[in-house]
C-alpha cells in the first residue's frame, strides 16, 4: 500500500471511528427518547459486554479451541466478580487461575 | 505501510483491533477493504454512543463532542458503570479514565513497535482483556432483563463468533438488547396484573 493510500485508509478509519463513538451522542443531545427506548438502552452495556468477553475468550476458532485453563479463569474471575464486586480481585482471580492451571496442565 | 503512519493509528483511530486490522491489512488488501474492515470492528461503538446518550444530554457541548473520542471498550465499560453520578461527577471520571487510557496507549503501542514482544507468551496477558471484561459484565447486571441481555448476548456472540471483523459481538449484542426489550415487556405485563392499579391504596 502506497503512503498516500495508507494515509486516506488512515483519514476515513479516524473520521468513521470517531463518528461511531459520537453521532448518537451529539444527534440525541436534544432530543427525549420514549421511556421503553430509555430503558431498553440500560441494556445495552451488559449485552455488548457479554459479547465481546466471548468474543475475545473464544477467539475465532470457537469453542473447540478453548483451553481448560482459560475457562476456568473466566469462571473464577466471574465468581470473585460477583463476591467482591472489585475489578482488580476479579483480575487477580481470574489470571491466578490462568496461571496455575497452564502451569499445571 | 510506512512506520510512522502506523504509529498514528494509535492517538488518531485509538482502538486496538482496528488498528491491528488495518496495519495487517494493508501489506495484502485494498484501500477500500482496509477502510471497511476498520468501520466494520469499529460498529460497536454505535452501540456504546446509543448506551451512554442519555447521560452524555446533560453534559456540556464540548464534552459532548470530545468525550466520544476517547469511548473504547474499556472506558465505555466504566463509564457505564457510573452513569447514576451527578453529570459532574460522571465526567470527572469518565475523562480522567479516558486520558488516563489514552496516554497509556500511546506510550505501550509505540514502544512495543520499537521494542517488539518483550513480554513473553507464557504470561498470557492476552487472556487479560477477556477476563476483565467478565468482570465489568457481571458489575454491569443489575436487573433482570440486563441478566437476559447479557446470557443472550454471550451465547449468539458465541454462535456468531466465525463472522469477519468481529461482527459477532454487534449480532450478538443487538439479539441481547432486543430479546430483553421484549422480556422487560412481558415481565412489565405480569408486574401490572399481579399488582392491579388500586393494590397499593
Amino acid at each position: 500500500m502506497s503512503t498516500t493510500a495508507a494515509l486516506i485508509a488512515l483519514a476515513c478509519g479516524a473520521v468513521g471511528t470517531y463518528f461511531a463513538r459520537s453521532g448518537l451522542i451529539l444527534l440525541l443531545a436534544d432530543r427525549s427518547l420514549p421511556a421503553s427506548v430509555e430503558r431498553a438502552l440500560q441494556n445495552v452495556g451488559p449485552a455488548v459486554l457479554a459479547a465481546l468477553t466471548i468474543n475475545l475468550a473464544v477467539g475465532d476458532d470457537g469453542l473447540g479451541g478453548m483451553e481448560f485453563a482459560e475457562a476456568a479463569a473466566l469462571v473464577a474471575a466471574g465468581a470473585v466478580a460477583v463476591w467482591r464486586r472489585n475489578l482488580i480481585w476479579t483480575f487477580v482471580a481470574g489470571m491466578a487461575t490462568l496461571w496455575i492451571l497452564s502451569a499445571l496442565t | 505501510m510506512p512506520h510512522w503512519i502506523a504509529w498514528l493509528t494509535a492517538p488518531l483511530i485509538f482502538a486496538g483491533a482496528a488498528q491491528l486490522a488495518m496495519i495487517t491489512l494493508a501489506g495484502t488488501a485494498s484501500l477500500w477493504a482496509v477502510i471497511t474492515a476498520v468501520l466494520v470492528i469499529n460498529t460497536r461503538h454505535v452501540m456504546y454512543s446509543a448506551a451512554l446518550a442519555p447521560t452524555f444530554r446533560h453534559q456540556p457541548r464540548w464534552m459532548r463532542w470530545v468525550g466520544p473520542f476517547f469511548m473504547v471498550d474499556q472506558v465505555f465499560a466504566l463509564g457505564a458503570l457510573q452513569t447514576h453520578r451527578s453529570p459532574a461527577d460522571f465526567r470527572r471520571y469518565y475523562m480522567t479514565a479516558a486520558l488516563t487510557l489514552y496516554a497509556v496507549w500511546n506510550v505501550v503501542v509505540p514502544l512495543g513497535m520499537l521494542v517488539g514482544p518483550v513480554v513473553p507468551d507464557s504470561w498470557r496477558l492476552d487472556f487479560a482483556p477477556p477476563v476483565m471484561f467478565a468482570g465489568l459484565t457481571l458489575f454491569a447486571i443489575n436487573r433482570v432483563p440486563a441478566a437476559i441481555a447479557a446470557l443472550v448476548g454471550g451465547f449468539v456472540s458465541l454462535a456468531a463468533v466465525g463472522l469477519q471483523d468481529r461482527l459477532g459481538i454487534v449480532v450478538g449484542a443487538v439479539t441481547g438488547v432486543a430479546v430483553a426489550a421484549v422480556a422487560e415487556q412481558i415481565l412489565d405485563r405480569r408486574h401490572s396484573v399481579a399488582r392491579p392499579p388500586d393494590a397499593g391504596s
